[in-house]
């Protein structure tokens, strides 16, 4: 390959002499297996956990505290559900996240220059991921780790959320996340059946959008719809010996 | 009418290591001007607007006629082929700049060589080599020729390589054009022989996994090649190989 050194007798050299693109590495490296583990992780189990936290789980906010309870218990009685958090849910993320960080670093976003569809879509699905990656880490931390312990007390759970959600910049961090994440996983599903070569040409491609983008709206929606049922109700105590009692007496109402 | 003039505002590099200038040129507008008509007349007096005179334009192009894949450079910040690219229809005053990805030779001419290192990568060609006559070659269908066709447009430019937000020094992506003809070789019923080597070879360190799908390449191909679809369809075939080679190699 021609290299940048030039014939020329050695001029003043004033700035970093562009080497180039170096070509394909054929048989090197295990870039593809990461890459397309961080693919599939998205999918599975990330994305499928977002749905379950947001349409399954977290829905049941909707019906009340005492709902909310019943799900939170049956998530916590799952066996071993502490590795089934540890394999299913943060080590995945932390993968995802990390090495999305790094794909993200390595990319050169270039919408300003060319300024199309899809190319707002790769620089966006970058955004969504970083705020819904940082978003999630604060969200497991104090939900999971700091404060009570809901595997201990699923009661105190509606209360805990509704702590957060009461605080006005907590709670458009809530929204942000959660359309950021909402987003993220959509339009990630689009990517995974074009990169995996399930879905190939233009016209399916876009048919397909409008399916991840009504997925997306359905996402947001019902995450919507849940944080409102924490606002609209008065604060559940979150006292271990409280707790019990008041989600008796809510399911009344 | 007659007194309408072009302007053109060109970067400028004697050599690799030189730091960049720009200048500019104002030239007697003509009908059907293109980008490559107008380096050729400041060619002919390269004198720049302010009336210095300085070099010709450095810059490649062959055939003319948007077939050899040349002449491609940044015109108002976009990569596209100056032949191709009508004064008519461009904004001034123009902007022409080398290729920001690729290493510059001296002012619009880059070394797109890398495109040639992938090329052979990935085996982009028909394996039938030898010294007597093998006879006719398998027919391809209809279908399959009309599938073929598109993809055997290329003209190795690097637009999509160029317009890649993945397509760095950090990443070493393969690019589009390469991916794609991979997808033309691998559906030729000889080509098809070195299959398994070129989607092994696109497994590799740069391979088709740096794709982002950002969709720049489709826009910006000047052939109207379908490298997306070609992408997709590589990376399923890349996918199902992986997994035979996991399996049963």
């Amino acid at each position: 390959m021609a290299s940048a050194a030039s014939s020329t007798t050695a001029p003043a050299i004033s700035h970093k002499i562009k080497e180039g693109v170096a070509p394909l590495r054929a048989g090197q490296g295990i870039s593809f297996f990461l890459r397309r583990l961080h693919s599939l992780t998205g999918i599975i189990p990330v994305g499928a956990f977002l749905f379950e936290h947001i349409l399954i789980s977290n829905s049941t906010a909707i019906s009340g505290p005492a709902a909310y309870a019943r799900q939170v218990t049956f998530l916590g009685s799952l066996p071993l559900v502490f590795f089934l958090e540890l394999f299913f849910i943060w080590l995945p993320i932390a993968f995802h996240g990390l090495y999305g960080l790094y794909i993200w670093y390595r990319g050169d976003g270039n919408v300003a220059e060319y300024p199309w569809t899809g190319n707002w879509m790769y620089t966006l699905q970058r955004w969504t991921g970083g705020i819904a990656f940082a978003y999630i880490v604060w969200h497991v931390w104090t939900m999971r780790f700091a404060g009570i312990d809901l595997h201990a007390y699923p009661s105190a759970s509606f209360g805990k959320v509704q702590e957060e959600v009461f605080q006005p910049a907590l709670f458009i961090f809530y929204v942000v996340g959660l359309i950021a994440a909402s987003w993220h996983f959509s339009y990630g599903i689009w990517l995974f059946f074009a990169k995996w070569g399930i879905i190939t040409a233009q016209r399916a491609q876009k048919r397909f959008l409008v399916f991840c983008l009504l997925f997306f709206f359905l996402l947001t929606g019902v995450g919507l719809a849940s944080l409102a049922a924490f606002r609209s109700r008065p604060q559940q105590p979150i006292e271990p010996g409280m707790a019990a009692k008041v989600t008796q007496s809510a399911e009344s109402r | 009418m007659a007194n309408k003039s072009v302007i053109l505002r060109i970067k400028r590099q004697p050599n690799p290591a030189a730091k960049a200038h720009w200048e500019e040129f104002e030239l007697a507008y003509k009908p059907n001007m293109n980008v490559t008509s107008c380096l050729m007349e400041i060619a002919a007096n390269p004198v720049t607007r302010e009336g210095k005179a300085t070099t010709p334009i450095t810059y490649d192009s062959n055939c003319l006629e948007e077939v050899c894949g040349s002449c491609a450079m940044l015109i108002n910040g976009r990569a596209r082929m100056a032949c191709s690219a009508l004064i008519d229809h461009l904004e001034q005053p123009i902007r022409l700049e080398p290729f920001s990805k690729f290493p510059i030779v001296r002012d619009l001419a880059t070394d797109r060589s890398v495109i040639f290192e992938n090329l052979k990568a990935v085996k982009a060609w028909v394996p039938v080599d030898g010294t007597y006559d093998l006879g006719p070659g398998p027919r391809m269908t209809q279908e399959e020729q009309e599938g073929a066709y598109p993809l055997s447009r290329c003209i190795s430019c690097t637009c999509c390589m160029e317009a890649c937000p993945q397509f760095n020094e950090e990443t070493g992506f393969v690019g589009a054009a390469t991916i794609s003809q991979v997808r033309l070789f691998n559906t030729h019923p000889t080509g098809k022989a070195l299959k398994r080597e070129r989607l092994a070879a696109l497994m590799g360190d740069g391979g088709i996994q740096e794709c982002g799908y950002a969709q720049n390449c489709v826009e910006v191909c000047p052939k109207d090649i379908p490298l997306t679809k070609a992408i997709a369809e590589v990376g399923g075939e890349v996918m199902k190989q992986a997994f035979v080679d996991l399996f049963r190699r």
